[in-house]
């Protein structure tokens, strides 16, 4: 009878261990932007292609860029605006501009607990000027985390 | 990960417990001048065994504890509990959860109720247990009735932070638990015990964008597997006593493959008697 009490104590403690060790926060390691992971592409040749320089901003946001002078870039990641229905960018390829804007919805996301919510975003439409764009096509229209290409731009 | 370190630091805990009790009635006591002699009829166990059956009560204490240490974490629960045999008894839990959560970019608050049923299994034998002692494990089905919101949740990118909010919402969560633990009675009708629970998500509500964090009753809900472990107080209630046979283990027979020849020099068909 001893010895069972005195494994029931010993019990116990391990119970009071377990309950302490199981209440250890966790960390977030997990990505926490949807970006628009645009691929580029030379029209000529129909390859994914780096432009010599690539630079990028949102309209409006000129002292704030996105991409300077970007060489050796096959894919661009532009960040949606989540309070608004639609975005532009300039796109400077190889000192040429151009704009694309989207149009798009938005909706919250739970990452994780640790990491909270983002947002993701639908694809409706796009559209680019074309003075160094030739032309551009959407290849997945939800746009979340994960590293998938959204929309090719051929230039 | 650590939950799954705690689950099975607690299962050899529970396996290491149970084998070591039903192993102390089977001890064979030396007696003085002949450690080999025949245990006296006097201290064989008995052909059968009195169990007492119960209906048992119990909370969790560790909820409340918990409470204390974090203001945003209230489950209280119980259950009650049908010997069936000195083996099986039939499990009915319930409770209520309320919890909250907050960080840099959400705020999250989710209240529910949840039930479980199922069975549970003591594996001590009854001549260790004797109604008295449980080590064993349960078996149980789940159900949560909830609701969440997230009053605020931010995020920040490129273009500034973007504020918005999820209004409440009811779902229903389904899942299965597998409870190993230990029980004891301290003294008259009340005994002392936990469990530890790891828990199988079956159905846990919600879209997949906006799922709840959090389920009454299961936990976390971002992992298929989740795991907890309750303290319980607990009243029993006897309601019948029963006679259980104890199987008794075959005495071992002496090697009849045993030939003279073996026992080179002496000639005689020796046996080795205990």
């Amino acid at each position: 009878m001893r010895s069972s009490r005195n494994l029931f104590i010993a019990s116990i403690l391990a119970g009071f261990f377990l309950l302490a060790y199981s209440c250890s926060p966790g960390a977030c390691f997990d990505e926490t932007t949807a970006f628009m992971k645009a691929s580029l592409y030379s029209d000529s040749t129909g390859n994914l292609t780096a432009p010599d320089s690539l630079s990028s901003w949102g309209a409006g946001m000129d002292t704030s860029k996105i991409y300077t002078a970007q060489k050796s870039l096959k894919q661009a990641l532009f960040p949606l605006d989540a309070s608004s229905e639609s975005c532009s960018f300039v796109i400077q390829i190889n000192d040429v501009y151009d704009t694309l804007t989207a149009w798009y919805s938005t909706y919250p996301h739970l990452i994780s607990k640790e990491c909270g919510y983002t947002f993701y975003h639908n694809i409706d439409s796009l559209n680019a000027t074309n003075h160094k764009i030739v032309r551009i096509s959407v290849t997945k229209n939800s746009i979340t985390t994960l590293s998938e290409e959204n929309i090719r731009i051929y230039y | 990960m650590k939950k799954t370190y705690a689950y099975i630091i607690s299962l050899l805990v529970l396996i290491s417990t149970g084998d070591i009790i039903a192993q102390k009635p089977a001890a064979v006591e030396p007696h003085e001048g002949n450690i080999m002699a025949p245990k006296p009829a006097a201290a064989e166990p008995p052909d059968t065994v009195v169990i007492p059956l119960a209906i048992r009560a119990g909370i969790d204490i560790a909820g409340p504890v918990i409470y204390l240490t974090d203001k945003n974490n209230l489950t209280s629960e119980g259950y009650l509990s049908v010997d069936l045999n000195e083996k099986r008894s039939l499990f009915f839990g319930g409770g209520y959860s309320n919890y909250k959560y907050s960080q840099y970019n959400y705020n999250y608050h989710t209240n529910g109720v949840f039930f479980r049923a199922g069975v549970d299994f003591n594996l001590l034998k009854p001549l260790t247990s004797m109604g008295k002692y449980w080590a064993g494990v349960g078996l149980h089905y789940g159900i949560s009735v909830f609701t969440y919101e997230i009053p605020e949740l931010s995020s920040e990118n490129y273009w500034g932070t973007t504020t918005t909010s999820v209004s409440s919402q009811s779902h229903w969560g389904h899942f299965a638990e597998l409870t190993p633990g230990f029980r004891a009675e301290l003294l008259g009708n009340l005994s002392l015990g936990w469990t530890v629970s790891l828990r199988k998500m079956i159905y846990s509500g919600g879209s997949k964008d906006t799922r709840p964090i959090y389920i009454p009753g299961y936990g976390l809900s971002a992992k298929a597997f989740s795991a907890g472990i309750n303290y319980f107080l607990v009243w029993n209630f006897r309601y019948k006593k029963i006679n259980v046979v104890i199987k008794k283990e075959p005495p071992e027979e002496p090697d009849e493959d045993v030939t003279p020849q073996t026992n080179s020099g002496s000639g005689n068909n020796q046996k080795m008697e205990p």
